[in-house]
């Protein structure tokens, strides 16, 4: 197998004149929309258009983890169904995308946030999805690292379970995903990007890029961080969106330590043990908007803090690598799906802010469904960008990270 | 990530010590005849230019002042205004 340097997702192909539906992005939601628009719907004549490489932006920055615990009865039906698909998708690509099922274990630090909680479990369990509430002793039980005595400034009251979730390889999600498209035809271009998008009578008619102008009906927006600033310098077309850095980084590898996703919201900060032992761990977003995916020296210390106070074993532990990726927000914490909407054929998959990962490949599902049939899924409809003006925003903002020692 | 503005009255400080207020969107719309979709596009609709914007601050732990800087958000430094550059470049 090691002579074979074939690329898993075909020869690069030369750009054609017309498609039956350009994708800009092939990120994560571009390439799940394209591999199930082939597979669903016999949609082949696709184009994925990627600037940089596929996997380049949020795909390959995000720290793994796949969970089911949201707050709002809009969105925990999708990410139920996706992380129910994960496994599906390994069969059916013939690619190990590497889910360890380990479950998260989400902690609380107050009174305030255990309410939280409860209100989040009942909603998983309302939804048929595992998850429920922990006491102090069984949070020790299921990570014995963790502190649980009074000593931290936030001492943990209880926690959260939720065992259907865990990590996934994402790059192997990136692969097996374009692997899986490009065997039903559909073109990955590379190194190509969108100059502009052209609209006549409402209608999407074509697509300009560097490597020349493509024909096509339906164009959909999954450029992750950029798709608020695409559409509205190319189509006029103003997003509720922020684009923000969020910062990630590794440890050096060490023994078993952490069997499940560890998370606190007061803390800011979620921790994972990698299958090569290093401890993955996020931190919260940059306080304003920026596309600089610079990291700074400010997180890495506020990520050491938050680790050694509850898991007090990591002192002197060394941090490897750190990272910066773009997350594009909604006021609401919800993602935008849409289509048709003010411009016939043009379809968003925007919005996901730091929480597209674990939705991608069963968003891909559903915005295939819309981009074939033209007619939204229900699964998508509370997503529309309409909700904005009507001033429904959904309340995933009251989630758990929300929740601090201070309310 | 680095950065730092220059609040009207403390000069120059460190971007944590400020909030971010938003991009500039000009006046608040009038509450007389104001449709959702006037007041949707004030409240919550940006231009996330990747370059040069204008954009509020508040210096939340100075002097509680409100003021307009330009920036660069893919570099992430405060730039001096470009419209100011045009006008001195046509006076020449």
């Amino acid at each position: 197998m090691f002579w074979n340097n074939k690329r898993l997702w075909g020869c690069p192909v030369l750009l054609k004149d017309t498609y039956d539906a350009v994708i800009i992005g092939g990120g994560l939601h571009g390439l799940a929309t394209a591999y199930f628009l082939a597979r669903n719907y016999g949609m082949t004549n696709v184009a994925i258009i990627e600037k940089r490489y596929i996997g380049f932006g949020g795909a390959g920055r995000n720290t793994a983890i796949v969970r089911a615990n949201q707050r709002t009865q809009e969105n925990l039906p999708l990410y139920k169904e996706a992380l129910e698909l994960w496994p599906q998708l390994t069969k059916e690509l013939d690619f190990n995308l590497m889910f360890y099922n380990c479950g998260n274990l989400n902690l609380a630090h107050s009174e305030a946030a255990l309410k939280a909680m409860r209100m989040n479990v009942a909603s998983a369990q309302f939804n048929k999805i595992d998850s429920r509430m922990v006491d102090p002793k069984e949070c020790k039980e299921l990570v014995p690292a963790l502190d649980i005595s009074d000593r931290p400034r936030y001492p943990i009251y209880g926690g959260m379970y939720h065992p259907p979730g865990g990590i996934i390889r994402h790059d192997a999600v990136v692969w097996g995903l374009a692997k899986g498209a490009a065997e039903h035809g559909v073109h990955i271009h590379q190194g190509t990007e969108v100059k502009s998008i052209e609209v006549k009578n409402a209608k999407i008619v074509s697509v300009e890029t560097s490597k020349g102008k493509i024909y096509t009906p339906r164009v959909l927006n999954a450029a992750g961080g950029y798709s608020a600033a695409i559409s509205y310098q190319m189509l006029g077309i103003k997003l509720p969106i922020s684009v923000l850095t969020i910062q990630a980084m590794v440890t050096q590898p060490l023994k078993p330590l952490l069997n499940h996703v560890v998370s606190s919201g007061a803390y800011h900060c979620y921790a994972n043990q990698t299958l090569k032992g290093e401890i993955a761990s996020g931190a919260h977003m940059d306080p304003w908007p920026n596309y600089t995916t610079q990291t700074t020296a400010y997180y890495i210390k506020h990520q050491a803090e938050a680790l050694t106070e509850f898991l007090p074993c990591m002192k002197g532990v060394k941090f490897m690598r750190t990272w910066g990726g773009l997350a594009d927000m909604t006021p609401d914490m919800a993602p935008i799906m849409d289509g048709d909407d003010p411009i016939k054929g043009y379809f968003l998959d925007c919005g996901w802010g730091y929480f597209g990962f674990k939705s991608s490949a069963v968003t891909g599902k559903y915005m295939a469904q819309f981009m074939a049939t033209e007619e939204c899924p229900d699964m998508l409809k509370p997503f529309t960008l309409r909700r904005f003006v009507r001033n429904r925003l959904m309340g995933e903002t009251a989630a758990l990270v929300n929740y601090s020692p201070d309310n | 990530m680095t950065l730092t503005i220059t609040c009207p009255i403390c000069g120059k400080r460190n971007g944590y010590e400020f909030r971010f207020g938003g991009e500039e969107k000009g006046p608040r719309p009038a509450e007389k005849d104001l449709t959702p979709e006037q007041w949707c596009e004030y409240a919550y609709m940006n231009k996330c230019v990747a370059g040069v914007q204008k954009e509020w601050w508040f210096h939340k732990d100075g002097c509680a002042c409100w003021f307009t800087i330009y920036r660069d958000t893919t570099s992430n430094l405060e730039v001096a205004n470009p419209g100011e550059g045009d006008r001195r470049n046509s006076h020449e």
